[in-house]
């Protein structure tokens, strides 16, 4: 463990940067320096579990030392104790049981089709785009909207697309960030072998914690992956997709730290708001590489903070309501959750929705089809 | 302290489509995840905090198919010492008296200070093994038991009774306790815990017949639709004044 560390000269970047520190116990710098100098203190609590993994710190460090490793280490040693939170037992072992962290069985996953559905993929068969839904957005009600608008989106794209429906299962990226690399590896396996079934030409997700797991950490995963963003605003420029109808409303973006700060994506989430007409885009002072956390990340959607701070989200929401928009717009079922019960907690519901980019643009996308009926 | 613990593969049946099989004496098993019982999670819990407070061994039991292994396995990551796992050629119309009956033959074999089991089981539910199982081995018991003081050669034990109430006893060990699920926090085993488990022996009772059912079940079936439920009708707030009238009506508010 402490090899990851000894590049550490203690300037204090990381927790300088981290989100959480001003909002919980947490202190990384002092946890390395702890751990540097072998200072051994089994019951001080310190606040591992409320690390987003949103790898700000990683990111930061001049000596390039992957903090968030050394997090996902402490909560690995945690893990292999057994003696964890509820929670944390609870959303691992639905995931060992049923494939996802919300404990639902396989059968429902699903459930959120609606209408003439869509194509489930069967082995052995060939497919240009597959979109990997998640588990979110499979079972979690809200985001479901954000799996319908995205069937509703690309079959106005005239794309061969197809989802796997109950074959598919979670990806692990939580799973390994709170630290159960047993399961991870597990999951990272079967779906290898899973995929290995069909002839994918690209895989793509909803959520960016989906994507960055496929695409940097499976290796021998064997075709492209790709965020939705990217394809959707690729799909716009070739004229595939044709947002038409106006959405007169001003819009900020939120970035999705697995999108933007960890995978570079920052532009494609923002040409495709810009290609709808009637958006006024907008900026939040901290945004791209600063952008700040929604906390949902790193097992935090299972995760409660020891915390009474002001949630980030809140934070976030209330630096909306300061800009006047209409609209917080993400391209995250994390993100898109927390914000929007931040925004129920603040009061704010009656001035600002929290909207997946890709419900903004399925009904832009939608609106032209009524007009042309 | 050597501890016996017995503990039962189940299927999750909470949000699963349950179908009961041609036979109307099944359940149709194919789509459904299993897991350890839940009662029996927390008596092995309460096992390995005991050892953990005083030296000892945890050996765990179960009757089941080979698929059984599962549950022993993770009991093994968990911390437990050795499993054993007893098939017989007629698991499939065991009762309560013959698996208790399949467990008491080794579990007396070895002198344990104490038998934990779970207070009852998800699938079947009649809470009748872990008594049963007191009962051939000739040692006391106390059953729905929420919490457990060892000293010396007894044990205080706090149980749960009717009407909110709670009942204290001093029993002598050795003894058998079938523990009340909430006594503990049971702990994770994580997949890598499991896997080194495999090497820890699980011992195998097969080839053997058990007689003496006293129980057989008829069929199973489907409860008939009882009455619809109400539907109130009205916007938000005409339907919340409807429902506060009902509960209000109940006592329940």
């Amino acid at each position: 463990m402490n090899e990851i560390l000894l590049g550490c000269i203690q300037c204090g970047k990381c927790t300088g940067g981290c989100p959480v520190s001003t909002r919980s116990t947490l202190n990384i710098r002092k946890l390395i320096y702890r751990s540097l100098i072998k200072i051994k203190d089994k019951n001080k609590d310190f606040g591992i579990w409320e690390c987003t993994t949103c790898s700000t710190c990683s990111i930061r460090c001049p000596k390039g030392v992957n903090v968030v490793d050394y997090i996902i280490d402490l909560r690995s040693y945690e893990i292999e104790g057994g003696k964890v939170q509820p929670q944390v037992r609870d959303t691992l072992e639905s995931v060992f049981k049923f494939g996802n962290p919300w404990g639902k069985i396989r059968e429902k996953r699903a459930d959120w089709i609606e209408g003439n559905g869509v194509n489930i993929l069967k082995p052995g068969e060939k497919i240009e785009f597959l979109y990997f839904v998640g588990c979110t957005p499979c079972y979690e009600t809200r985001t479901q909207e954000v799996a319908k608008a995205m069937v509703r989106v690309l079959k106005t794209a005239s794309s061969n697309f197809a989802i796997l429906g109950t074959q598919e299962t979670c990806c692990g990226n939580e799973i390994k960030r709170m630290g159960e690399l047993g399961l991870f590896e597990m999951l990272m396996e079967d779906n290898t072998k899973l995929f290995k079934e069909f002839d994918i030409g690209l895989l793509f997700t909803t959520s960016p914690h989906c994507y960055n797991t496929f695409k940097n950490e499976y290796p021998e995963i064997g075709f492209e992956v790709e965020h939705y963003t990217t394809v959707i605003n690729r799909f716009i420029k070739e004229q595939r997709i044709k947002p038409k109808g106006n959405f007169e409303k001003k819009v900020v973006f939120q970035d999705p730290c697995f999108l933007g700060k960890q995978n570079d994506i920052f532009e494609e989430p923002r040409e495709i708001l810009g290609n709808i007409p009637g958006i006024e885009l907008v900026e939040f002072e901290r945004s791209r590489e600063r952008s700040l956390c929604c906390e949902g990340g790193g097992g935090r959607m299972w995760v409660e903070s020891e915390s009474d701070a002001e949630r980030l989200a809140a934070t976030r929401v209330k630096d909306a309501a300061d800009l006047g928009v209409d609209v917080i717009a993400t391209a995250c079922p994390f993100c898109l959750l927390t914000l929007e019960d931040a925004v129920k907690t603040t009061n704010l519901e009656d001035k600002i929705r929290v909207m997946d980019i890709i419900e903004i643009l399925a009904e832009s996308v939608n609106l032209e089809t009524k007009n042309k009926d | 302290m050597n501890i016996a613990v017995c503990i039962k593969r189940v299927p999750e049946t909470a949000e699963a489509a349950v179908n009961i099989d041609s036979s109307e004496k099944r359940i149709v098993e194919d789509q459904l995840v299993f897991d350890i019982n839940e009662a029996d999670n927390y008596a092995l819990e309460e096992a390995l905090l005991l050892k953990e407070k005083t030296e000892g061994d945890i050996t765990l039991f179960t009757v089941g198919p080979k698929e059984a292994d599962e549950v022993i396995k993770m009991g093994l990551a968990k911390g437990a010492t050795c499993g054993v796992r007893i098939t017989p050629e007629n698991l499939d119309s065991l009762d309560s008296y013959t698996i208790a009956k399949l467990l008491a033959e080794p579990i007396k074999e070895e002198n344990f200070d104490l038998v934990l089991t779970g207070c009852i089981s998800s699938d079947a539910g009649n809470s009748q093994v872990g008594v049963t199982l007191a009962e051939l081995l000739g040692i006391p018991h106390a059953s729905l038991v929420i919490n457990m003081e060892i000293e010396d050669d007894s044990v205080t034990v706090q149980r749960e009774l009717e009407g909110g109430l709670l009942g204290e006893l001093k029993i002598k060990l050795p003894a058998l306790f079938t523990i009340q699920t909430g006594i503990n926090e049971p702990r994770y085993a994580s997949i890598l815990g499991i896997k080194r488990a495999a090497q820890k022996e699980i011992k195998v009772v097969e080839n053997i017949t058990v007689e003496g059912m006293k129980t057989e079940i008829v069929r199973m079936y489907y409860p008939p639709a009882g009455k619809m439920a109400e539907i109130l009708e009205g916007g938000v707030e005409e339907v919340s004044g409807k429902l506060c009238e009902i509960l209000k009506g109940k006592g329940l508010l």
